[in-house]
């Protein structure tokens, strides 16, 4: 067998130091057993590399494949207190679904007590609602019953952060939309039905390419192939862009904010479309790198432009 | 952008806050011109920027005078709190004036569905100096530790 001796990355201080492991172990194995000498290491938090600077391993990496002598010397990393991506997900998803339904059902403390569990007289509002109620319902069974996530956990800090955005945004927007003043759309129905086919298309358009990056990527694995437009025209997009997801979220938001128009949905929107057009880069580039083949004709996010 | 040694963050940061306190203070609000605590802000910030800039200068010159180095981590205990006086004294006289022209507010009912309350926006950036200010002051504090003990060292084998 070989011998692995664990140091920390910072003080290079001797940790752990295991021997007779097997050649064929896998650095998930080699993490399970540095959990036993040091417990509140769970295998979610560590980070195991070759070079204190370098990359982390991976967890299917094999011990006898890397570039080490009889005793493998690796250094450890502490990524903080760890928490699932499902987790994060249902927490964050979760509240804005309740937190819009208390604006819209005009719950005390919000607006003045004559409008206490009063209801709004415009058609527009009530639909806003049943939109944004969907889109998070939507949002919440893709968590439980269709994402395939290639990372188990995040750090924990994350959750704090994602659920101030997320619930923040959805209380400062379910207060305009909710509000006794609240003021219809300029256009009237006009406005209203186009804005609705924008968001229904684009909500299909978005539940569509989830399934289609779901079918790419069999259960329990981490594989990673090109998405291609599949026989449902939803995923034509993806000839002209790598994250139509993204583009379809977009489009469901920009539907939203000419629904209701409500200038925090707009803000909403932009801020989304930022972080959305930051990840759709990266992806964009790791699809580069990783496939000689990738389509050049496709951009990020939006075609042809970005 | 790597010219100086500064933080991007932190710099930014000091630079907006001072654009606020210029145009969407000061400027926008003409009946707190003549205050004393405008002169105050002013006065601390210039003596910090002249001493500021003479460091940076001389720093990239590869010719600082210990006197300079010394003002840029000293001064500052007394230029931060009188700056920072300065500025909320300021921020506190223009209140009355927003909320009497209701100035860049505005309220519902409106076609954007959209309200902004530029008074307790005011209250709200006042507040903020009471988590903001201390932690400024004491990295502050801590980098004048680090570097005036560092000359000292770099003394005493000369």
């Amino acid at each position: 067998g070989k011998h692995v001796e664990i140091l920390d990355a910072k003080t290079r201080e001797k940790l752990c130091f295991l021997d007779k492991v097997e050649p064929h172990a896998t650095i998930a194995e080699i993490k399970n057993l540095f959990t036993k000498t040091h417990p509140q290491w769970y295998p979610a938090r560590q980070s195991l590399r070759l070079d204190p600077k370098g990359k982390s391993l991976k967890d299917e990496d094999v011990l006898q494949k890397l570039p080490v002598g009889t005793t493998a010397t690796l250094y450890f990393r502490d990524l903080g207190a760890q928490i699932s991506w499902v987790t994060v997900f249902l927490t964050e998803y979760a509240g804005p679904l309740f937190i819009y339904l208390l604006f819209y059902f005009r719950v005390p403390f919000i607006y003045g007590h004559k409008y206490d569990f009063t209801s709004s007289r415009h058609t527009v509002v009530h639909l806003a609602c049943i939109c944004h109620s969907f889109h998070y319902v939507k949002r919440l069974l893709e968590t439980l019953f269709v994402h395939r996530f290639s990372h188990g956990t995040m750090p924990l800090r994350n959750i704090f952060k994602n659920c101030t955005y997320y619930w923040g945004f959805a209380a400062w927007m379910a207060y305009y939309i909710n509000h006794p003043l609240y003021t219809p759309p300029t256009y009237g129905a006009q406005q209203v039905k186009l804005a609705l086919a924008i968001f229904v298309i684009c909500q299909l358009g978005n539940f569509s390419i989830h399934m289609a990056l779901r079918d790419l990527r069999p259960a329990g694995s981490k594989t990673r192939k090109i998405p291609y437009p599949t026989k449902n025209p939803f995923t034509w997009l993806f000839l002209l862009v790598s994250c139509p997801n993204y583009t379809y979220e977009v489009g469901s938001w920009i539907g939203f904010a000419i629904m209701t128009q409500c200038l925090p949905v707009a803000l909403f929107s932009l801020v989304g479309f930022t972080q959305m057009t930051i990840w759709a880069k990266g992806k964009h580039r790791s699809y580069l790198k990783e496939f000689r083949d990738y389509p050049p004709l496709r951009m990020p996010i939006i075609p042809f432009l970005l | 952008m790597g010219i100086v040694p500064s933080s991007v963050v932190l710099t930014s940061f000091q630079v907006m806050s001072r654009v606020f306190l210029i145009w969407a203070v000061t400027h926008s609000v003409k009946e707190v011109q003549t205050e004393d605590s405008v002169l105050l802000f002013v006065i601390a910030w210039t003596i910090t920027e002249i001493i500021r800039y003479s460091f940076y200068t001389f720093s990239l010159l590869n010719h600082l005078p210990y006197l300079i180095k010394w003002a840029r981590y000293t001064l500052f205990i007394v230029l931060y709190p009188m700056g920072v006086s300065g500025e909320l004294l300021t921020i506190y006289a223009a209140l009355p004036f927003v909320r009497q022209a209701g100035l860049y507010s505005i309220s519902l009912p409106n076609k954007y569905n959209f309200s902004f309350d530029y008074y307790a926006f005011l209250i709200l950036i006042m507040i903020s100096y009471i988590p903001l200010f201390p932690q400024l002051y004491f990295h502050m504090i801590h980098q004048r530790r680090k570097v005036l003990s560092h000359t000292e060292e770099h003394k005493k084998f000369e």
